[in-house]
């Protein structure tokens, strides 16, 4: 299996490779993150039922970020734990989106919501792949972010359409979260050559317009501003800022007191 | 680095004007299994009773069908006079016949052996 899937990315030219690594990366570290914001709900939601639920999704988004990182380990023969964890917060390279702490019950569902939908038009990009390996993983993926867009859409609604409180927070989440919304489609280094590869099915330019007009129809019935460009998009995957720092401390705590421990 | 959670929420219950209700879940562990009761979970609407159910009953893979019903919805008989009547009713249950002999006789006559359970 192993030799398989390197096979098939060698044939893959190395700057497409390369481009191919950071493709890997961005999604993996994208799942990473918003898993552990959500996992900081766990014993705090709002009720028991939501309590399971939210650190279920989170344990998902973990889940979805583990298998990308071993797909990427497969490729650079490293193991996914050191790639994934033993790193500095620096090089991290999340969507600026994910930056912001868990706040509320409203934000937290606002910034899902907002996620899911970019990552379900990634997601399609990448259904067909000419890396079979990733158009496999993406296909089990995909099966899984079903429900957490279900379970995303039924709050947003909730939320929205309450009157006082409940949509008061909503919209102060949305323009918090607004000028990073789009930075899942923060361009990335060579993307143009996977396309050309057919590892993907479309740029990121091209998948953030399909994503604006997924979410659209929702955000008018909701009277919800629809997401404009990427306030910075320059540092749509850098500079990650005070919360990401305080969370990645906690994520790699127990790592860091012996990173060859095994368990 | 600090050692507090940036912006920390607050962490009120759910306002008082949502209305939460028990809704009764019921699971098929595989195909072909009866429902079974499973438990119940609170939610405000069929929906996130849905949600939850999933999430409390299904998360990991131990059910192949759900069955969400709201507990107002369930009719319910629990009237002792009509379930546990206080006359004899002994005459009502099959332990009367004592089969098990009778059996043994006719598998003697025709030569069958003793059906075991996982036969049926």
């Amino acid at each position: 299996m192993t030799t398989t899937r390197l096979g098939l990315a060698a044939a893959f030219p190395p700057d497409t490779l390369h481009a191919l690594e950071g493709l890997l990366g961005a999604m993996a570290d994208d799942e990473l993150v918003l898993g552990y914001w959500d996992s900081e709900w766990t014993g705090i939601a709002p009720m028991l039922e939501e309590d399971v639920a939210m650190s279920s999704l989170a344990q998902d988004e973990i889940g979805h970020a583990r298998a990308l990182y071993a797909l990427l380990g497969e490729l650079r023969d490293e193991d996914p734990d050191h790639l994934a964890y033993d790193r500095d917060v620096a090089d991290l390279r999340h969507a600026r989106l994910l930056d912001h702490p868990r706040t509320d019950w409203a934000f937290s569902i606002a910034r899902r919501w907002l996620y899911d939908e970019a990552d379900a038009v990634r997601l399609e990009a990448l259904a067909g792949s000419a890396f079979s390996p990733l158009a496999e993983l993406v296909g089990k993926i995909r099966r899984e972010e079903v429900y957490h867009r279900l379970h995303a859409t039924a709050w947003l609604r909730r939320l929205a359409d309450a009157d006082g409180e409940p949509r008061e927070r909503l919209l102060a989440a949305w323009r918090t979260l607004l000028p990073d919304a789009a930075t899942v489609f923060t361009p990335l280094d060579g993307e143009q050559r996977l396309v050309a590869a057919g590892v993907i099915a479309a740029t990121n330019g091209e998948l953030e317009t399909r994503w604006r007009q997924d979410i659209g129809g929702t955000c008018r019935e909701l009277g919800l501003a629809v997401p404009g460009p990427a306030a910075d998009p320059m540092h749509g995957r850098t500079t990650h800022g005070e919360a990401v720092a305080w969370l990645w401390g906690e994520a790699t705590m127990v790592r860091r007191l012996d990173p060859e421990a095994t368990w | 680095m600090t050692d507090e959670a940036p912006e920390s929420a607050s962490v009120d219950g759910p306002p008082a004007t949502v209305r939460q209700e028990p809704w009764e879940v019921f699971r098929q562990e595989k195909e072909g299994d009866p429902m079974t009761h499973g438990g119940s979970v609170m939610a405000p609407d069929a929906e996130l009773a849905m949600h939850y159910a999933r999430e409390l009953y299904g998360r990991r893979q131990e059910s192949s069908r759900l069955w969400v019903v709201r507990r107002a919805d369930i009719g319910v008989l629990e009237d002792p006079d009509l379930l546990q009547p206080p006359l004899d009713r002994s005459f009502k249950k099959p332990g009367g016949y004592v089969m098990r002999d009778k059996l043994a006789d006719a598998r003697a006559r025709t030569g069958a052996t003793k059906k075991v359970a996982s036969d049926r």
